[in-house]
């Protein structure tokens, strides 16, 4: 048995394919999801999915939404998603350098608000990358 | 025209002393004669049709442009649109479309297009705001459930609904939203649109749209979304929601950001296949208008024909008649 991984952004279906696990990054951390876990709604965070097929990870950035769960079914909404292969390694690596710099010379809550959204989507994107 | 000739040569030859000495002369004037009779009295029946066949030759060219633009835009549109119906379907799953829910304020948010020339599609989705605003009035008023009845409230999408809208519903217009097609419609602008409606703190907000079927289907779609209060409520009675375990936040919060996402969702869905309705329904239109263009330039062409014939034959009457008096 496997879960079936739906991950759906508003413009397109991004994704729609069979794997044996899948792990989310939710507000609260990694959670993993396996064959007949408990329905469940989750928030996610910004940040990166690992979807295992047998041994292999893909690994797919994700930038806020939700994640459903139920009767292996696993339904992934999201804001946008990117995955390794639209993402070049040096612009990513420089994009996520600059959002560190940025986040951390910023000043004022509204400054540090935006950096840190910036800094998190630079930093999944890098994830995805570096993965591979 | 022979005829014509034969009876100059007649003038010439009855006439012949007065029209000798006047041959000379004449042969030039008829030249100049015969071009401002052609442009003046032969002509002045027939000037009036070919200015009016020129008109409706260059409406008939520009609205077959119209048209090929239109359905170029169609062709482009039309994936877009399909993918963005992918979303809208789990929220609908997880929390139901509930049509009939009652509130105390309740928020109607028609799509329009901001160009014309399209068709009917505004003219449908206006209707149905009205009949909708008044079902939602009346079904309040029905359930007497003692409430004060519903504050409506128009956020109107595109100009031509604003147009059609402020005249007999202006006070319940609550804003416009202008030239959301001027670049392409994304997600962040349909998010930032839901932004505002949600600052209005509806109770439901029903999103009335074209739903584009095919090219010569556009149907017209009312998309309810309610607020996170009202799916608490309507949770609360026990629904989908309580078959899950919620990770993260509880279920207020969770509801709250579900509403959102879906409100945003349902936007971007209701501009994509609005507009894809209104290019589908504008090349339709602009088809219409080429074939009524080109049958009444054939009618047109007919009724040059008979005048000019008829004034030919007019002319020539005159000449021949006016030889037979000098011969007879």
């Amino acid at each position: 048995m496997t879960l079936q991984v739906c991950i759906m952004t508003p413009d397109r279906i991004f994704w729609n394919d069979q794997a044996d696990e899948i792990i989310l990054p939710t507000n609260t951390g990694q959670m993993g999801v396996l064959t007949n876990h408990a329905p469940l709604i989750t928030a996610l965070d910004i940040g990166v999915t690992l979807i295992r097929s047998n041994s292999n990870w893909n690994p797919v950035a994700l930038m806020g939404g939700f994640a459903l769960v139920k009767q292996n079914q696993v339904t992934i909404l999201v804001n946008e998603a990117e995955s390794a292969q639209t993402i070049g390694v040096d612009e990513a690596e420089i994009a996520f350098q600059e959002a560190k710099t940025k986040l951390e010379q910023s000043q004022g809550e509204k400054q540090r608000v935006e950096a840190t959204f910036v800094f998190k989507r630079a930093r999944a994107r890098y994830q995805v990358v570096k993965q591979l | 025209m022979s005829l014509r000739r034969a009876g100059l040569a007649l003038l010439r030859q009855q006439g012949a002393p007065l029209v000798e000495s006047l041959s000379a002369t004449t042969q030039q004037a008829q030249g100049a004669v015969r071009e401002a009779v052609e442009g003046c009295s032969r002509g002045v029946s027939t000037l009036a049709v070919k200015q009016r066949m020129k008109s409706v030759g260059n409406i008939q060219k520009i609205t077959k442009a119209m048209k090929m633009v239109a359905a170029s835009k169609m062709r482009s549109a039309t994936a877009a649109t399909e993918n963005s119906r992918g979303i809208v379907q789990p929220f609908l799953r997880m929390l139901g479309d509930m049509p009939d829910t009652q509130g105390a304020k309740a928020v109607f948010v028609p799509v329009t297009s901001d160009k014309g020339l399209c068709g009917g599609i505004n003219s449908t989705v206006c209707k149905y705001t009205r009949a909708t605003v008044k079902a939602v009035r009346d079904g309040a008023a029905a359930a007497d459930s003692g409430e004060a009845a519903p504050e409506m409230m128009l956020v109107v999408m595109g100009e031509k609904g604003r147009a059609q809208l402020q005249r007999d519903m202006r006070d319940n217009i609550y804003g416009t939203v202008a030239d959301t097609n001027k670049v392409k419609i994304t997600f962040p602008e349909a998010s930032a649109i839901a932004e505002e409606l949600l600052k209005t703190e509806y109770d439901t907000a029903r999103i009335l749209y074209n739903r584009f079927v095919s090219a010569i289907n556009q149907k017209p779609t009312i998309a309810t979304v309610l607020s996170p209060d009202a799916l608490e409520r309507a949770a609360a009675e026990g629904g989908a929601m309580d078959s899950y375990e919620l990770e993260g936040p509880d279920r207020p919060e969770m509801l709250m950001d579900l509403a959102e996402f879906q409100l945003a969702a349902t936007l971007y869905n209701s501009m994509m296949e609005n507009n894809c309705s209104e290019q589908s329904s504008r090349m339709s239109a602009m088809e219409n208008s080429t074939k009524n263009a080109g049958e009444m330039l054939g009618k047109l062409t007919l009724t040059y024909n008979r005048t000019r014939q008829a004034s030919i034959t007019t002319e020539l009457i005159e000449i021949i008649s006016g030889a037979t008096a000098l011969a007879g």
